[in-house]
């Protein structure tokens, strides 16, 4: 079971290495702003997965976007610090909003990082002479790795799909260790954990502070690919969609956020930036809280269950049932 | 695990030294005061039961303990150190572990791994290892999670999910977890509540078992038999307030607790 999924993982990292020499500009576009999207809800696991509903995410992604792009344009900075000073920042950021609020819980906390994706929203709108505001920020240069500038649209595919990878194997590394169970620990059940002298509030911060962090990454990534910020599209609207990726995709694994990204991505795709994308997304999560509950994920164990239970009652018709 | 306990079984013999202190512990919730004035001693190596009518705030009285509220007034004093005002993580971390009032588990993960997370103060980790190590967990602390679920008699669930245990494992896998931690001094929140008497039997030969390993235990149950059968010690709680205090023949004896328990009614037709 486990080399098959091995193999699985590897046909599919190879035929994601084909995209560019096979697919056109478009592809590697539209695969470029998915591997993105899979850090964004990769990264928003390990809070969720503390119990802590994070409707504010986009925020930090923003807060990278802007630092990294603001660095390299102005000051000429290499891709590969600005990123990890745009990333930086959004975990110093996620520091001092993360302090105060993961206290709070549920749907307070949740009200805390829904103000906050409006708030930074605002700054970067009403922040004129830094930001431009509502003109956009544009002539963000490409990503610059390196020394060398990555002019092509493949190449730059090529590197997030990099970012992407080493994002997942950083989270995977993590929560499959000791952190990994302690932050499901402190999902299940906070109180039992503290009483088994885990420090819950650290944690908590740790976890959040580690999705800002990758969430910086992405919008630095963004940034210099897209090479225009414009405030609102890291509003709520995005905050909610890397939830709903997370909940569609499924809450109880780690491949959950991932092929929940992918899925709705791909699929929300020809509706990317009209007024039936929030539809879309809408209907998704309804139709996966009424008849999937665990997630995409969790799909495979249901047909397989169906089936299972179709040939049982078709071999043994049970007299008590 | 096991040189501390030993550690700890020998200076028992020496000495009963205090383990546990309050002095006048207050609690309010609004105009009601919960716990009042309560002056909890427990001696190292005792078993120690707390008892009392429902809402006679015993709950309470563990959730001041081990931190989880914050007392109106009054110290504790754990092994002549002042804890009253440390976060739960830190009581755990000199010694004072509690179990939970119905089944709180980690419902979802396996046996072995709610213990694991009982062993999380004893455990190395950083984010080093945590990215870097080919193993989940060092061998040597799952040995000893498997020696404690051996130890409560568990050690064939290991791998069952913990919602899929039978109510008595549930709670005895409470007790494994709070082990892990290893404890100087145990609180068992109604440990039997719910079994019937076979189960209850057992878990009440561990605690006495634990005990004999070194642990201080402290303990609330309802089940009067579980308790006068395994308590060296009774502290009767009625209404906040410590109503009467000593062996349990003594306490059973006792017309304040009679009738806190049954009514006065009963008591003068006694008398």
């Amino acid at each position: 079971m486990r080399r098959l999924r091995v193999g699985v993982l590897i046909v599919l990292g190879l035929l994601l290495l084909l995209v560019p020499p096979l697919g056109g500009d478009y592809y590697v576009h539209v695969f470029a702003l998915v591997f993105t999207n899979v850090i964004l809800a990769a990264s928003l696991r390990p809070s969720l997965t503390c119990g802590q509903l994070n409707i504010g995410h986009s925020a930090f992604m923003s807060i990278g976007a802007y630092a990294s792009a603001l660095l390299a344009k102005n000051l000429a900075v290499p891709f590969e610090v600005s990123m990890l000073c745009g990333a930086l920042v959004a975990a110093v950021v996620g520091l001092g909003i993360g302090y105060p609020s993961l206290r709070l819980r549920g749907v307070y906390f949740a009200m805390v990082t829904v103000a906050f994706v409006e708030v930074i929203r605002l700054i970067a709108q009403l922040w004129v002479p830094l930001t431009r505001g509502m003109s956009g920020l544009s002539g963000i240069p490409k990503p610059n790795l390196l020394g060398v500038t990555l002019a092509t649209k493949a190449s730059q595919y090529y590197l997030a799909l990099f970012l992407m990878l080493l994002t997942l194997l950083i989270l995977w590394k993590l929560e499959s260790s000791r952190l990994g169970l302690i932050w499901k620990s402190i999902g299940m059940a906070d109180n039992l954990a503290q009483s088994l002298g885990v420090n819950i509030a650290n944690h908590k911060l740790l976890a959040f502070m580690l999705g800002c962090f990758f969430a910086g990454v992405a919008g630095a990534f963004y940034a210099h690919f897209i090479r225009f910020l414009f405030p609102p599209e890291f509003g709520f609207l995005m905050a909610t969609n890397i939830l709903v990726y997370n909940y569609v995709g499924g809450r109880g694994h780690f491949a959950g956020p991932i092929v929940g990204a992918a899925f709705l991505s791909l699929l929300s795709e020809p509706f990317r930036g009209s007024a039936y994308e929030t539809i879309f997304f809408s209907i998704a999560m309804l139709l996966t809280i009424l008849f999937l509950p665990g997630g995409l994920i969790t799909l495979p164990g249901k047909l397989a269950e169906l089936r299972g239970w179709k040939s049982a009652s078709a071999h043994s018709p049970s007299p008590a049932a | 695990m096991e040189e501390r306990i030993r550690s700890q079984s020998e200076s028992r013999r020496v000495s009963a030294a205090l383990l546990l202190e309050t002095q006048g512990l207050t609690r309010h919730f609004g105009g009601l005061a919960a716990v009042n004035r309560v002056d909890l001693r427990v001696a190292e190596g005792e078993i120690v039961g707390l008892i009392g009518p429902n809402g006679a705030g015993k709950t309470t009285c563990f959730n001041l303990l081990s931190g989880f509220i914050r007392p109106t007034a009054g110290t504790i004093r754990f092994d002549g150190e002042d804890i009253t005002r440390l976060r739960p993580h830190q009581v755990v971390k000199r010694g004072l572990v509690r179990t939970f009032q119905l089944t709180t588990l980690f419902q979802e993960l396996t046996g072995l791994e709610n213990v694991l997370l009982g062993l999380h103060l004893h455990s190395r980790r950083s984010l080093g290892r945590a990215l870097f190590s080919r193993r989940r967990f060092p061998p040597d602390e799952i040995a000893r999670s498997r020696e404690v679920l051996e130890f409560t008699g568990l050690a064939s669930q290991a791998d069952q999910l913990a919602r899929n245990l039978p109510h008595g494992h549930q709670r005895v896998l409470g007790i494994a977890m709070a082990l892990a931690a290893r404890p100087r001094l145990l609180l068992l929140d109604e440990p039997v509540t719910g079994m019937n008497l076979d189960e209850s039997g057992r878990v009440m030969a561990l605690v006495k078992t634990i005990r004999d390993r070194g642990v201080t235990v402290l303990l609330v149950e309802h089940n009067m038999k579980a308790v006068m059968g395994t308590c060296e010690r009774i502290v009767v709680l009625n209404f906040g307030q410590t109503l009467a205090e000593g062996s349990p023949a003594e306490v059973s004896t006792n017309a304040k607790v009679i009738e806190a328990y049954l009514g006065a009614g009963l008591a003068h037709a006694r008398g």
